[in-house]
């Protein structure tokens, strides 16, 4: 199922991040495809907002992962931040691990998640971000929901 | 006293002998950029296989030119940078490092990256006046600390989203320019007019934190809607912008707080407008300005064997089980 919500700034990106955050389930994947600049760190900083992490979530492109303790009802205690942006193969994806990492109570955010598409396909949730002419951004989340969870993206597109 | 250092963290095989009196003995530096340049980054894996392939043989030239055995060196200890950084790079020298400590019955200290950096321009201008204020800007990292003296770093403000060098990077990328960003930026902007685009100044209020990111997308948004601007004209406007933001914050830095140097660190140190902008801040405060040389500004193992000696005198050698910590933040070294 594809869902999709509008956001007219960077706060209304953020919002959309913390909503989304609190829809999460430990072992979550989720993936963020957009140009640069197109929202996908505010939106993960709004996720880690909803997931209760108190520290600071900055670029992760330079370590390639960072690692956030969460604070929630959710069951969620890490949020592993991944950065694709200098990721050249899907090999390389694989090595980092993430789907191993998320079995133990974490969820992971991937940026510039087009190569770890192929390593994590259906299971992940993937969210694209289409920017417009007003600036505003069209975030569009597909995934494969059994059906508690798509009235719950549902909702998410609604708010 | 003279330590080995060694530096792998990203996509430079170092290797350095460096005495206690912060004289270099040696300073050996393999960069495997132009492997990466030609995929716009540094490519991760690329850089793990480059530096297994360069590690040793960077080492015993380092040994050589310092006048040392190469088989059996008489050196004191072996300092190693332990992170932050790419992890399967940081593996290759931590292990490098613990190799050799045991094959030569050595002490091997782990060293954060970042304070390296803050002791680079130590190896330039030993007698240094205290307190000194460091803007460290980087590819991984930005941020402004203010020194009582070695080792002891205050963190006054840091990015809350792109590190400075990881911005010019993107931009560069995003311009169709080549890797690394920056100096592909700054030779442009030379020819550029900063005025062409107005760019959004970011983090106009009192405190000492940076963000790069709105200014990116500014760029994005900017070269999207007037598809005929000259490149020159957009990197001399973004690199304005930057520089103005970081000089901003020296500055509310210098006036607030008892400085008696101010210095540049990291790989964005080498960036012209930040050069010029610093030492004329310096004059204007009246205090001494330190812009390491290019070597300096860059990675390299010098300055990890220079930490590595004020981290080895004051808190001993680490344990052969220390792991390499890719996020290893600068306030939890103590």
């Amino acid at each position: 199922m594809t869902t999709a919500r509008t956001c007219f700034n960077d706060e209304a990106t953020q919002s959309a991040g913390e909503d989304f955050g609190k829809l999460l389930r430990a072992g979550d994947i989720i993936l963020l495809t957009g140009r640069l600049g197109a929202g996908k760190t505010t939106f993960t900083k709004g996720i880690a907002r909803g997931l209760g992490v108190t520290e600071r979530v900055t670029s992760p492109t330079f370590t390639m992962v960072r690692q956030h303790h969460c604070h929630n009802q959710q069951g969620i205690e890490m949020l592993h931040h991944g950065d694709m942006y200098r990721i050249e193969s899907a090999g390389e994806v694989a090595d980092l691990a993430l789907g191993e990492l998320v079995e133990e109570n974490g969820v992971a955010i991937v940026e510039w998640g087009e190569l770890a598409a192929e390593i994590f396909g259906p299971r992940a949730i993937s969210i694209h971000f289409e920017v417009h002419e007003d600036e505003s951004r069209t975030l569009s989340a597909h995934g494969d929901f059994d059906e508690d969870r798509r009235s719950e993206f549902a909702k998410w597109a609604r708010l | 006293m003279k330590v080995l250092g060694i530096e792998t963290s990203c996509d430079e095989t170092a290797a350095s002998v460096v005495d206690d009196q912060l004289h270099v003995h040696s300073s050996v530096i393999e960069s495997s950029l132009d492997e990466h340049r030609a995929f716009g980054g540094v490519v991760p894996e690329l850089a793990g296989r480059a530096h297994v392939m360069m590690i040793s043989s960077v080492v015993e030239r380092a040994l050589v030119e310092a006048g040392l055995d190469p088989h059996n060196p008489a050196i004191d200890a072996i300092a190693v940078t332990s992170g932050p950084g790419l992890i399967g790079s940081l593996l290759v020298g931590l292990a490098a490092a613990k190799g050799y400590a045991l094959a030569w019955g050595k002490p091997f200290v782990g060293v954060h990256h970042l304070e390296g950096h803050l002791f680079a321009p130590l190896l330039e201008m030993p007698n240094l006046p205290w307190p000194m204020l460091t803007l460290l800007v980087s590819g991984g990292h930005s941020m402004l600390v203010l020194q009582s003296g070695p080792g002891s770093h205050e963190i006054l403000g840091e990015t809350i989203d792109d590190a400075a060098g990881e911005a010019y990077d993107k931009v560069a990328r995003w311009l169709g320019l080549g890797y690394p960003g920056g100096p592909e930026i700054d030779k442009l902007a030379q020819r550029g007019n900063a005025k062409t685009l107005q760019l959004p100044k970011s983090m106009t209020g009192e405190g000492y934190d940076l963000s790069f990111s709105g200014l990116k997308t500014a760029v994005v948004r900017a070269t999207e809607k007037q598809g005929d601007l000259a490149v020159e004209d957009v990197a001399a406007s973004f690199q304005g912008a930057v520089a103005e933001q970081l000089l901003r914050k020296v500055r509310q830095a210098l006036e607030k707080n008892e400085v008696k140097a101010l210095s540049l660190a990291g790989g964005v140190a080498a960036n012209s407008a930040l050069r010029q902008g610093i030492s004329k801040l310096a004059e204007e405060f009246g205090i001494p300005a330190l812009l390491p040389s290019m070597q300096m500004c860059t990675d390299n193992a010098a300055m990890i064997a220079a930490a590595g000696i004020y981290r080895f005198q004051h808190q001993g050698a680490s344990h052969m089980n220390l792991s390499a910590n890719p996020n290893w933040q600068l306030v939890d070294v103590s």
